[in-house]
């Protein structure tokens, strides 16, 4: 039988734990357009050992699983570094760090999509790379670039699931809590699976909407 | 102008080297360009006119050799590699500024309006206030029969309004010098004809313009000086009577003859019109 008092009943600990929820989708993923942004131009960068930078994080990020990131940073940075980090560093850092070589990699990908004549007429007008970056690249580039960012953001909503790893009362967490003292797992996790659901569909609606006119500009 | 006074050269390109690895694309250039001469490149595909010609504001990097623009070199390489210039990015970008650039695929902004793509580099690189350069892009794209177009985007436009607005915002930069990369072999074929239109009134009004085309009446029409490159290297340089109709190198002779046998079966109906 399926019994949705549970879930009443223990309303304000869900909505506490999507608090967390949502405060560390939107802290790491601003945090990580910030990352990206600058990981992504160091990898377009004429300046090798920029550039090579730029690729070794991209690929160090991508290359480790985020659950791993997350209990590393936790449980055995601080022994390396001999200083204290609270799970909600932890936790940010990586999430913030993990988006961030997702996103330069949409950035980078972006950028050398748009056709290499582009940066030849802004150049024959006699502007400098910066100008040609901000005035001709970029403009162009970010509006192929919001249907991947939009979509790796909403897999960054999920990935903060796995906070839940190190402790964070995130809504995942709390869930467990929940189940762990009603025994009431089936009404429990399908409440945080529908939530995830109600956010997220719409946004996924979104994404796919923005893909179809714009792709079709160039 | 008094006969005596020699036009200056706009435009020198001596002894100039460009190698993609081990393949030689040009090799010992040089080509004069004076105040108001037109000169029109040609050659097979492959013969490196277009490099040639991208090598002129380095949009193309040569291996040596040396380039002056408007009197002021931008680039001067031995051939042992050893820099006898070096220029800063800005001062590059300041001479190169004095070439306006059309390309075969036009390359115009797509996120600008008509207007902001003639106006923008005046206003960014040429420290011109907005509405003056307005003003004057505006004044521009009258001359090229473009102004209702003004506020539309250029993916509203045909390929050769689109050519004609890349014109506009190479002139936009006053140029010295006005370099075409065969800026109507992407065009439909009704459409060649305004751009080439363009071409001319601007080849009148006295622009000194380096041209790479495979238009051979354009040659006839508007042209100085032919240049014909093979294998990257100049292999006749003269007036397009000359070059074209009597040709001595027997590359030229054997490029020309596809235009003098389309001559040859036009003259009939040419004759009864």
């Amino acid at each position: 039988m399926f019994d949705p008092s549970v879930i009443t009943d223990n309303a304000a600990l869900l909505w506490q734990g999507l608090l967390v929820t949502l405060l560390y989708t939107v802290a790491t993923i601003a945090t990580g357009l910030l990352i990206g942004f600058a990981i992504g131009l160091a990898q377009l960068s004429r300046i090798l050992p920029i550039r090579m930078f730029g690729r070794v994080y991209v690929e160090f990020f991508r290359n480790i699983p985020l659950l791993v990131i997350l209990l590393w940073s936790y449980y055995a940075l601080p022994i390396f570094l001999h200083v204290n980090i609270t799970k909600a560093w932890a936790g940010y850092l990586s999430l913030s760090f993990y988006i961030g070589a997702f996103y330069a990699e949409i950035l980078r990908a972006g950028v050398e999509g748009i056709d290499p004549g582009q940066s030849d007429a802004a150049t024959a007008l006699g502007m400098s790379s910066g100008q040609r970056m901000r005035r001709v690249i970029l403009p162009q580039a970010i509006r192929r670039m919001l249907p991947p960012l939009v979509g790796q953001s909403i897999i960054q909503m999920k990935n903060t699931t796995l906070l839940s790893a190190i402790t964070v009362p995130d809504l995942l967490y709390q869930g467990s809590y929940i189940s762990s003292f009603t025994y009431k797992p089936m009404e429990v996790y399908s409440a945080v699976a529908a939530i995830f659901l109600i956010i997220l569909v719409p946004l996924t609606a979104l994404a796919r909407r923005m893909e179809g006119p714009h792709a079709r500009i160039h | 102008m008094p006969a005596s006074i020699e036009p200056a050269d706009i435009l020198s390109i001596d002894h100039l080297n460009l190698r993609y690895g081990n393949r030689q694309i040009l090799r010992d250039i040089s080509l004069s360009v004076r105040q108001g001469e037109v000169v029109v490149l040609l050659g097979a595909s492959g013969c490196g006119k277009t490099s040639l010609l991208r090598s002129i504001n380095l949009l193309t990097q040569p291996q040596s050799g040396r380039i002056t623009i408007g009197g002021e070199a931008i680039f001067d390489r031995s051939e042992q590699g050893v820099d006898r210039l070096r220029l800063g990015a800005k001062q590059i970008e300041r001479i190169r500024a004095r070439t306006g650039m059309v390309f075969q695929q036009f390359n115009l902004f797509p996120h600008m309006s008509v207007l902001r793509n003639v106006a923008e580099a005046p206003v960014i690189v040429g420290g011109m206030t907005r509405d003056q350069a307005e003003q004057e892009a505006r004044d521009l794209l009258l001359q090229l029969g473009m102004e209702a177009h003004a506020e539309k985007r250029p993916a509203q436009l045909s390929g050769g309004q689109q050519q004609r607005v890349a014109i506009a915002r190479a002139l936009a930069m006053k140029p010295a010098v006005m370099l075409f990369d065969e800026p109507t072999s992407a065009l439909d074929p009704e459409l060649v004809g305004e751009v080439l239109r363009a071409m001319v009134a601007l080849a009148r009004s006295g622009m000194t313009m380096v041209i790479v085309t495979h238009e051979l009446g354009l040659a006839f029409e508007i042209a100085d000086r032919v240049v014909f490159l093979d294998g990257g290297e100049i292999a006749a340089d003269g007036p397009p009577a000359e070059i074209l109709l009597a040709p001595k190198h027997p590359r030229v002779a054997s490029f020309v003859a596809r235009f003098h046998e389309s001559i040859d079966m036009l003259k009939p109906f040419l004759e009864t019109a």
